[in-house]
């Protein structure tokens, strides 16, 4: 079973991806801010990541360069509300750009596709 | 007393500050200011990232290695999130009353160099000659491919001038249609030359700075750097072919190696001057060939080429944007003799 780490400050939206994604027959991790996804990355192995960017402390940039600086093979999406960061190349990192929405389908769609190629 | 100029090819009017309440040395800023070499542990542009980027669409790198692996000095990729969408040009359509169009275009990130922490101003001068070659290259491909109106090459560098990262790059934008300031410079260049000069404005202007020399920062056999009459901001400065041109994709090998000394000239003042301040550039082109010849017959006659370089030392605020009047503290008189100062520069 393929294994995600979300990480979502809001709890309600955090509850919501691990039930829909549970329900892809994916195995998820959801954690709400970054620190706590970084212990995770150390102590884990995971298959693919989903990351808020705005969260308090550490940003989601910030997360996703750390995560680099000890492996570039986990395939990273971006998941927020905000349009704005993809002038930030710091997101290129990210292999996907998901910008918020009421479906999932977007997300979900770009999960299986990533997990496919990897 | 303020004094008013007037930008004569454009139009716009600034004010200047002659009372010179600031000094240059006012303008030097903070040393937090500016995107410094950041201290996250990855940069997606460094060699040895090459797949987070989308995948090359030129680079100039060793013989021996392949795209998309290290061995690069110069990288050009597709913006992964980019500003308009690949695809052809599209036209454009009534809503009501107001026009649209998809925004459809080419939008490209140029690496300059594998080397995280050299600015283009501590590029060797070969390196940065073949770096304009390459902006070159780049227009020719996108104008003749893809026959988009108008191709913006920029820089922005710091955080106050929009960079998100240290690693230096240009990046590239062709559009479907022609921006309204270069339409602004094209139609002013058109009516100076039909009305008053019968030749083009800018050769007109070059002439008469390079006698009085109170404007001039530096120049070369090929190029000239200015201080603007009418600069907007604090060492605003240009840079022009001395040669009439007016299509940037007609420069020459040898016209870029002077180039490239020009802008390194300009750019390493700024820096040494003025404690390494954010800044922009951007190209400014006649569109597309295809484009400007019908739409501008005779553009080639009063247009004129030339670089822009937009230090950001001061804040544009409301009523720069409610008027399209700028208030410009430090006279580029004053601006020029500053950055005309003895400047020990490595080639």
């Amino acid at each position: 079973m393929k294994k995600i780490l979300v990480v979502e400050d809001e709890k309600m939206l955090g509850l919501l991806y691990e039930e829909e994604l549970t329900k892809e027959g994916y195995e998820v991790v959801v954690v709400h801010d970054a620190d706590a996804a970084m212990d995770r990355v150390k102590s884990e192995q995971f298959d693919l990541i989903v990351t808020d960017i705005r969260m308090p402390g550490k940003d989601g940039i910030e997360l996703i360069a750390s995560i680099m600086g000890m492996r570039k093979d986990i395939p990273i999406i971006i998941n927020t509300a905000y349009q704005s960061y993809k002038d930030d190349f710091m997101t290129w990192a990210a292999d996907a750009y998901i910008i918020k929405s009421s479906s999932l389908d977007e997300l979900k769609e770009k999960i299986k596709e990533l997990l496919q190629e990897s | 007393m303020p004094e008013l100029r007037k930008d004569m090819v454009t139009g716009r009017w600034v004010i200047l500050s002659t009372e010179r309440s600031k000094r240059p040395d006012d303008f030097r800023p903070p040393e937090s200011f500016g995107v410094k070499k950041e201290s996250l542990s990855f940069c997606p542009f460094c060699p040895g990232n090459e797949s987070k980027t989308p995948p090359e669409v030129y680079s100039v790198r060793d013989d021996h290695t392949g795209p998309n692996q290290p061995g690069w000095k110069i990288r050009v990729v597709p913006n992964k999130f980019p500003a308009l969408q690949p695809g052809p040009p599209s036209t454009k359509k009534l809503r009501g009353v107001n026009q649209w169009m998809e925004g459809t275009g080419v939008h490209e990130v140029i690496i300059e160099t594998p080397d995280h922490s050299q600015e283009m101003a501590d590029l060797e001068l070969e390196h940065l000659a073949e770096l304009i070659r390459v902006f070159r290259l780049r227009t020719i491909e996108i104008e003749e491919q893809y026959h988009h109106q108008y191709i913006q090459i920029f820089k922005n560098k710091g955080k106050e001038a929009g960079a998100s990262l240290f690693h230096p790059h240009s990046q590239l934008i062709a559009t479907p249609i022609v921006p309204k300031r270069i339409k602004e410079e094209i139609y002013g260049a058109e009516r100076l030359f039909r009305n008053n000069f019968r030749e083009c404005a800018f050769c007109r202007m070059l002439n008469e700075e390079m006698s009085s020399s109170e404007r001039l920062v530096y120049r070369n056999e090929r190029f000239v750097v200015l201080a603007p009459f009418a600069s907007r901001f604090p060492f605003e400065m240009a840079i022009y072919p001395l040669e009439h041109s007016a299509f940037f994709r007609q420069i020459t090998d040898e016209e870029s190696r002077h180039l490239a000394e020009a802008l390194k000239q300009a750019l390493s003042r700024l820096k040494a001057q003025l404690s390494d301040p954010a800044f922009n550039l951007v190209v400014h082109h006649s569109p597309n060939p295809k484009v400007s010849n019908k739409a501008w017959p005779g553009i080639d006659s009063y247009y004129h080429w030339h670089i822009e370089l937009m230090p950001i030392l001061t804040k544009v605020a409301g009523f720069e944007l409610g008027t399209g009047f700028y208030i410009n503290p430090v006279p580029p008189e004053l601006a020029a003799d500053y950055l005309r100062k003895k400047l020990r520069i490595k080639s």
